[in-house]
Parts: structure tokens; C-alpha cells; sequence
């Protein structure tokens, strides 16, 4: 369960319309000064979408212009030229004339490829996020740090996991919903109700390394009648590449009875606005996660226990903690040799402090002895209370390591680990 | 995450994040020895704002400041003006927050080994958490911590922006200190206090090792030269002895494994990791009422992924806790060890199955301050 603090956030979320008039292509790096929007003189004002940056390079900026004057790339409607400046013919030549070349100049300016490529991350310096495309898409950038790299150089799954919630709260939050830390709205906390996940897959293409900013982009949608279904897309903000993608699916809980609980009316009329109709970005993978136990497993690894770092505000493990215990009986072979390439998660009870669990792992169809030459290795994993309570089961899909990993590279030399 | 020892896969890396704009990343760069003689040069980016710094060796990697990968550009850090201090802000993530609903220790710590890193690229010196020189790695030197503490006066929440400058010096002939200080950035109010002491072993021999001025030069250009302390005051906490925890230990956590996670690349549990272990046998009303304020380590011994470790705790009388405990109780009556303001505590981490130190510790915990 996604469950965090909710405080006064540091920067007040910026409002939509506060986006729309600030915001202006260069505007965190390169202030250009006869560019800035002047309302009542011609001059050019961005006009832009609520919630919606204008876009730079031609989309949806809205420009006032005289009706002689230098066409914009975009076609945006011309409005109607301001009464003031037609009762005064010679200063409407003038400032034409000026709207003119400020016009071209902008227009030379915005077609200059101009690093950094994508001026709306510099809108977002500190990594808050903000709402994009008609509202309903969050997106958010991460940089890698060093701490949360794994053994083998890159981002570790249960740093693209933690990602992925850190954006699905925010946009909550950003939309205005968060009540507290458990991503509930209003209606729902009225009624002690909270978002469980049910189901979680994601599908790695490429891991980031350390000093990587990944663009994360994620929305939601309904699933069935009584579910919501968010979905991530991860992207390397430097080449534009898809790094990963995820879907989940969450249901609705009492948080005192635990049980689930049908969407009420006034709910959905809170949420259902942010719904996009978007098919999932995963694939929905409904075959079925078979049972697991001693006799079936391969690898077994007992008495694992949380620590307190593992525990949510409530005191209950934090999901992503469990990615890490099932990859803990994981064959080591696999992991030195492979990358997670996908992993689907259903949830099935959360556990505690005091629990003491073991993870399971089975090999689908490949020979222990050979895996590290194995091409696609498929393992089922179950995570479960010492005394049988299932926790999580799961399936992962692993693939070799790319060839140009740096590690690779480190073991020719002659220095020792 | 705290490297304890630096290869030329490190070396790798750190050049690798060095890269030009367009271009792809550096080719592999296999051995040691060519790495450490390419001299990497970045084109500058003109929102650059750090000082130029001059190669202070030929051997050297030099790194331009503001030059690099995207993160570097986007990087919420610099040098300051002088160069020699780094500063860098980070945003507290939802998953970096704890049971108090404010960032966990453990999360400060990384913060801090992610600046000091960050510090350490930035000028262009190897990323293993800490600067070696071309003829540290000629020598087979590397640096380890040794002590480790750090101060908290008020933890930041999900979304806060926390500011951390960093620097280092040295100290004595094997040593070097670096220290943090770190402000909320929205108040500027100093928030917590860090400092660490790093000494030079070998890594073949894994002994501590002397260097010669020469060397200790090397580094200390990029240092400040008078000393600069985050804990300027006398007898402040952070050179205090710590002593050996007594058996039996008042309270105990046994039978800890490093998971894959705590493991850094070379397969030695980090830094951090420690401190999760030492907070692990403190008991639930503990953490329930109180919030760490402080904690020291000693690092004695490493862990490797297969070792097993016992956690035991003990409360630690302490004379100047006490007494202001008692100024803020009631006059006359005996303050109960329960409703305490301060309690205090000393650590052992050690092998379960030898009893080998792996490292000591002192923490100091306040009570929680009421919360909404």
C-alpha cells in the first residue's frame, strides 16, 4: 500500500494559470528580456491550455497579432487588433512594425536548438512534477542518484518501483485530491476508505545508470467496474527512449474492516474526471500465477523480517519492499548474469513488523545448471508468512545482460574487486 | 552508495558521466592504467556558472564543471564560488519518509554520500564516494570511512527541498574529514550537521596506510585551507569515545543479513546499511516516542554479503542528558527513564558467529515532538 505523509508541500503547486502566463521558452536559463509577455501593447502574450504548458515549437501557443502581420508556423486563430491602436494609424504602423521583427526574432529563436532540449523540465527544478496533456497525464523527472544504483551499475527495479509511486502520489496531489498520505480523496477519507494494489507488471526495456534523468509520465483509468487502473511510461529524458512501462491495478478498502469496497457515487465523481480512455501500456498478462510451495519450489530463503526502514507511516511493509525479498531466493546465477525484463506482482496480504517471511522461487522449464547461458529465463516467486499466509506472488521474466555494461568492462582490469 | 574500495570500473564510470552533449557515452575503458591516463575534455555549457579549475596533475582526469551529462546540467549542485565547498539541494521523495512521516535517517545518510559523491566528480576525481588521486590508485590506496556522525535537529517531510554543502579537509597524516551541513531550503535554517572521518588503506593488504605530503597535496587543493568545521564547538559529540557495549546488551536484535540491496558494487554492504542495522534493536516504545537526534559510528570491521550480525543495544547514562532532563522536569520529583526528554544509547554490531566488532555506536534521541 502506498502509504506516506502528506505536509504542506514546500512549493505551493503552481496553479494552471500561473503555469500558462510565467511560463516562457527560457525561462529558467536564458531570460530574454524584449520577449517577456507585455499585456496591453501588442506585444505577444502565451496563451495556453489550464493545467497545460504552452508547447514550444509551434503547438498551441496563442499569439495576439495584427492582421497584417507575420503569419505564425502554427496557424493559431489571428484575434481581432485592439481598438486603442486603430485610432492611432501612425503608432499602429510603428508598433506593427515592431511586432514584426519581434515576431521573426521569436520565431528564429524558437527554432534554435537550444540545449537543454526540453525547456518545461526547467519549469520543474526541484522534480515536483506537473500536470501535462489536458490534465489527465502527470509527469515527473528523476535523476539517478548514487545510492540507488544496484550491484551492477544500474538503477535497481525497486528504484524505478519507488519512482513510480513518488509519481502517482504527486499527481494526486497536484490534482488537488491528496487528502493524506494514503493517496485517498476527500470522499473516500470521509469514509475510511483507501487505494490497495492489487496487481502490478512492468516491463524494463533498458535500466538507467547513475546520473541518467528519466521522465516519468503516468494516468489513470478505470478498470471494471469497481477498480482503477494507473498506468507509468519511463522514459530517458536525454534520448527520448522508452525505458519502462507499467500498469497496476488498485481496488478500494475499508482501512478499519479491510474490506473491499465498491467505488460510491461521490468518489467516482471525484476521480472519474481524471480518467484517460487509453488502453493499458502493458499488455494485460491474465495467466494465471500458480501456487508455490516446498515441494515445488527451487529455491527457498527463510526468515526474512522487516526491518523499520521497510515500514510505511502505518507501520506496514511498503510494497516495493517485497520486489527485493523475492528476488532474494532468486537462483544467483540468474542475477549475475541477467536483467529483470519483467515482472508481474498480485498482492495478496501486507505483513508487518513482527512477520517473519519466506520466499520462494521456481524455475519455469530451464535447467538449473545452465542458466547462465540461457537466453529468456522465466521464474515463478511466491513471498509468504513462515505460517503459509500468502503475501505476494509473482512472475519474472529475465534476459542477459546487455553486452556493453561497464561491469563487464571493470572485470578485464587488473585491479580486484 | 559508500564504496569502501575503488576500481577501475569506478574509474569507468566517472569518466562516463563525462560525455559530450551529442555524442555517445566513452567506449569501454578496460584497464586501469589507460583510464587513469586519458585526459577526458567537455565542452562547457554556457549556463555554466562553477569557476574553471586548472589540471593540477597530468594524470588526472579533469572534469569541467557544468560540463557533462544531463543530470550534471540539471544538477541542483555546484561548487560554490571559491570551489571549495559543494553545494546541492534535493527534494524528499514519498519513499524516502518513514514511520514519523518525515525523511528516515537512513535516507539523510544517503543524501549525504550522494552530495559528497556528486562533490567528488565535480571535480573531477574518481566516484567512490570519495577523491583518489592517480597516485593513490598507483599506490593501491583507497579511502575508508572510519567515524561517521551525524546530527538532526529537524527532519524534512515528503516534498521539502533540503540544501547540503559539503567540503573536506585533512587531518593528521592518514586522515581526512569531510563535513555536511544541511539547511532547509525554504527557511534557511541549519536543520543538521554531519561530519565523517576517512583514513587512506591499502587495498591489497587492507592496512592503514601513511602517505607522504606530495600526495595528501594532490587532494587537499581542492579543500579548504583553514580548518572549517561543522562542529566548531569544543567537546561537541562527534569526538566523543565511544565505548564497547558490555554484554549482555539490554536490548538485541540477532541473526541480520545484508540483503541484495545493502550491497555496493564491489559486494561489501554500505555505509548506510549500518545504520539500519544499529536502529534495529531499538525497541518499539523507543521508536514510537522518540526521534534520533544523533548518531556516531565507528567503523571497525567490513561485512561481506554472506556474514551474519548481531545488533545490541544499551541505554548509556549520560551526565549532561540527564541534567537537562531534570532542569525541564519538575523540581524535586525523580524524572522516570519513561517520560524522559533525551535518552541515550550505546551499540556493538558485531559477527554472530565469532564475535568480531564490525562497528560501535552512540545515539541520542529526543522525544517526538507532537505532530498533527
Amino acid at each position: 500500500m502506498v502509504a506516506t505523509a502528506t505536509t504542506s508541500a514546500f512549493f505551493a503547486v503552481p496553479s494552471p494559470d500561473s503555469i500558462a502566463k510565467t511560463t516562457r521558452p527560457g525561462n529558467g536559463v536564458a531570460s530574454v528580456g524584449p520577449m517577456k509577455s507585455k499585456s496591453a501593447s501588442g506585444g505577444l502574450q502565451v496563451k495556453a491550455n489550464a493545467q497545460a504548458p504552452p508547447k514550444i515549437n509551434g503547438s498551441s501557443v496563442g499569439l495576439t497579432t495584427f492582421p497584417d502581420s507575420v503569419k505564425i508556423e502554427d496557424g493559431t486563430p489571428s484575434h481581432p487588433p485592439r481598438t486603442f491602436i486603430n485610432q492611432l494609424p501612425d503608432w499602429s504602423m510603428l508598433l506593427a512594425a515592431i511586432t514584426t521583427i519581434f515576431l521573426a526574432a521569436e520565431k528564429q529563436w524558437m527554432m534554435l536548438d537550444w540545449k537543454p532540449r526540453r525547456p518545461d523540465m526547467l519549469m520543474d527544478p526541484f522534480g515536483l512534477g506537473r500536470i501535462v496533456q489536458d490534465g489527465l497525464v502527470f509527469r515527473q523527472n528523476f535523476s539517478i542518484r548514487s545510492y540507488e544504483i544496484g550491484a551492477d551499475r544500474t538503477a535497481s527495479i525497486e528504484t524505478l518501483m519507488n519512482h513510480l509511486q513518488e509519481t502517482a502520489l504527486n499527481h494526486v496531489k497536484t490534482a488537488g485530491l491528496l487528502v493524506d498520505g494514503f493517496g485517498s480523496t476527500p470522499e473516500m477519507s470521509k469514509r475510511n476508505l483507501i487505494w490497495v494494489v492489487t496487481k502490478m507488471e512492468i516491463l524494463v526495456d533498458r535500466y538507467p545508470s547513475w546520473g541518467d534523468v528519466v521522465q516519468v509520465d503516468t494516468w489513470v483509468c478505470g478498470s471494471g467496474k469497481n477498480g482503477m487502473r494507473r498506468d507509468w511510461h519511463v522514459l530517458d529524458l536525454k534520448t527520448g527512449e522508452t525505458l519502462t512501462r507499467a500498469s497496476s491495478v488498485w481496488v478500494m478498502m475499508n482501512k478499519h474492516t479491510r474490506r473491499l469496497s465498491k467505488i460510491p457515487e461521490e468518489v467516482r465523481g471525484e476521480i472519474e474526471p481524471y480518467f484517460m480512455n487509453s488502453p493499458p501500456v502493458v499488455a494485460e498478462d491474465n495467466r494465471k500465477l500458480p501456487k508455490l510451495d516446498e515441494c515445488t519450489a527451487d529455491f527457498v530463503r527463510s526468515g526474512l523480517t522487516p526491518r523499520w526502514n521497510d515500514l510505511d507511516v502505518n507501520q506496514h511493509v511498503n510494497n516495493v519492499k517485497y520486489i527485493g525479498w523475492i528476488l532474494e531466493s532468486a537462483p544467483l546465477p540468474i542475477l549475475e548474469s541477467h536483467e529483470l525484463s519483467a515482472i508481474t506482482l498480485e498482492y495478496r496480504r501486507e505483513c508487518g513488523r513482527d512477520s517473519v517471511l519466506q520466499s520462494l522461487t521456481a524455475l519455469s522449464g530451464n535447467c538449473v545448471d545452465d542458466l547462465e547461458n540461457s537466453a529468456e529465463v522465466e521464474c515463478r516467486h511466491l513471498l509468504r508468512l513462515e505460517s503459509g499466509a500468502e503475501i505476494v506472488r509473482a512472475r519474472t521474466e529475465w534476459r542477459p545482460k546487455p553486452a556493453n555494461n561497464p561491469e563487464t568492462a571493470g572485470e578485464v582490469s587488473a585491479e580486484s574487486a | 552508495m559508500l564504496k569502501l574500495s575503488w576500481n577501475a570500473a569506478d574509474h569507468a564510470q566517472a569518466l562516463s558521466q563525462c560525455r559530450f552533449l551529442e555524442g555517445p557515452r566513452p567506449g569501454l575503458l578496460a584497464s586501469g592504467r589507460r583510464a587513469a591516463a586519458a585526459t577526458v575534455s567537455c565542452c562547457s555549457s554556457p549556463a555554466s556558472k562553477a569557476p574553471a579549475l586548472a589540471v593540477v596533475s597530468d594524470g588526472l582526469a579533469r572534469v569541467e564543471p557544468g560540463s557533462g551529462s544531463l543530470a550534471d546540467r540539471l544538477r541542483l549542485g555546484s561548487l560554490t564560488e571559491d570551489g571549495l565547498s559543494y553545494k546541492e539541494r534535493f527534494i524528499v521523495r514519498c519513499y524516502e519518509v518513514g514511520m514519523n512521516k518525515t525523511a528516515t535517517v537512513e535516507t539523510i545518510a544517503n543524501l549525504l554520500q550522494e552530495v559528497g559523491c556528486n562533490h567528488a566528480q565535480g571535480v573531477g576525481f574518481s566516484t567512490d564516494g570519495f577523491a583518489t588521486t592517480t597516485t593513490m590508485r598507483k599506490m593501491n590506496l583507497i579511502w575508508v570511512t572510519a567515524r561517521m556522525h551525524i546530527e538532526i535537529y529537524k527532519y524534512p517531510a515528503w516534498s521539502d527541498v533540503v540544501e547540503i554543502e559539503t567540503w573536506c579537509q585533512g587531518e593528521g597524516r592518514i586522515g581526512t574529514r569531510r563535513d555536511w551541513i544541511l539547511k532547509d531550503y525554504a527557511t534557511d535554517r541549519v536543520i543538521g550537521r554531519a561530519t565523517s572521518k576517512w583514513v587512506m588503506m591499502n587495498q591489497e593488504t587492507r592496512r592503514l596506510q601513511k602517505v607522504s605530503d606530495d600526495v595528501r597535496d594532490e587532494y587537499l587543493i581542492f579543500c579548504p585551507r583553514e580548518s572549517r568545521l561543522a562542529f566548531p564547538e569544543e567537546n561537541n559529540g562527534s569526538l566523543k569515545k565511544i565505548a564497547k557495549l558490555e554484554d549482555p546488551a539490554q536490548y538485541s536484535r540477532l541473526g541480520l543479513v545484508p540483503r541484495r540491496a545493502d550491497l555496493d558494487m564491489n559486494q561489501h554492504v554500505n555505509n548506510v546499511t549500518y545504520i539500519g542495522w544499529v536502529l534495529e534493536s531499538m525497541p518499539q516504545e523507543i521508536i514510537d516516542s522518540y526521534e534520533l537526534q544523533t548518531i556516531t559510528l565507528d567503523y571497525r570491521r567490513e561485512c561481506q554479503h554472506d556474514d551474519v550480525v548481531d545488533s545490541l543495544s544499551s541505554h548509556e547514562p549520560d551526565e549532561t542528558l540527564e541534567a537537562i532532563s531534570q532542569l525541564n522536569g519538575t523540581n524535586g520529583s525523580a524524572v522516570s527513564p519513561a517520560t524522559e526528554d533525551y535518552r541515550q544509547f550505546l551499540h556493538l554490531l558485531r559477527l554472530s558467529g565469532d564475535g568480531l566488532e564490525i562497528n560501535r555506536g552512540r545515539t541520542q534521541w529526543r522525544k517526538k515532538p507532537m505532530r498533527r
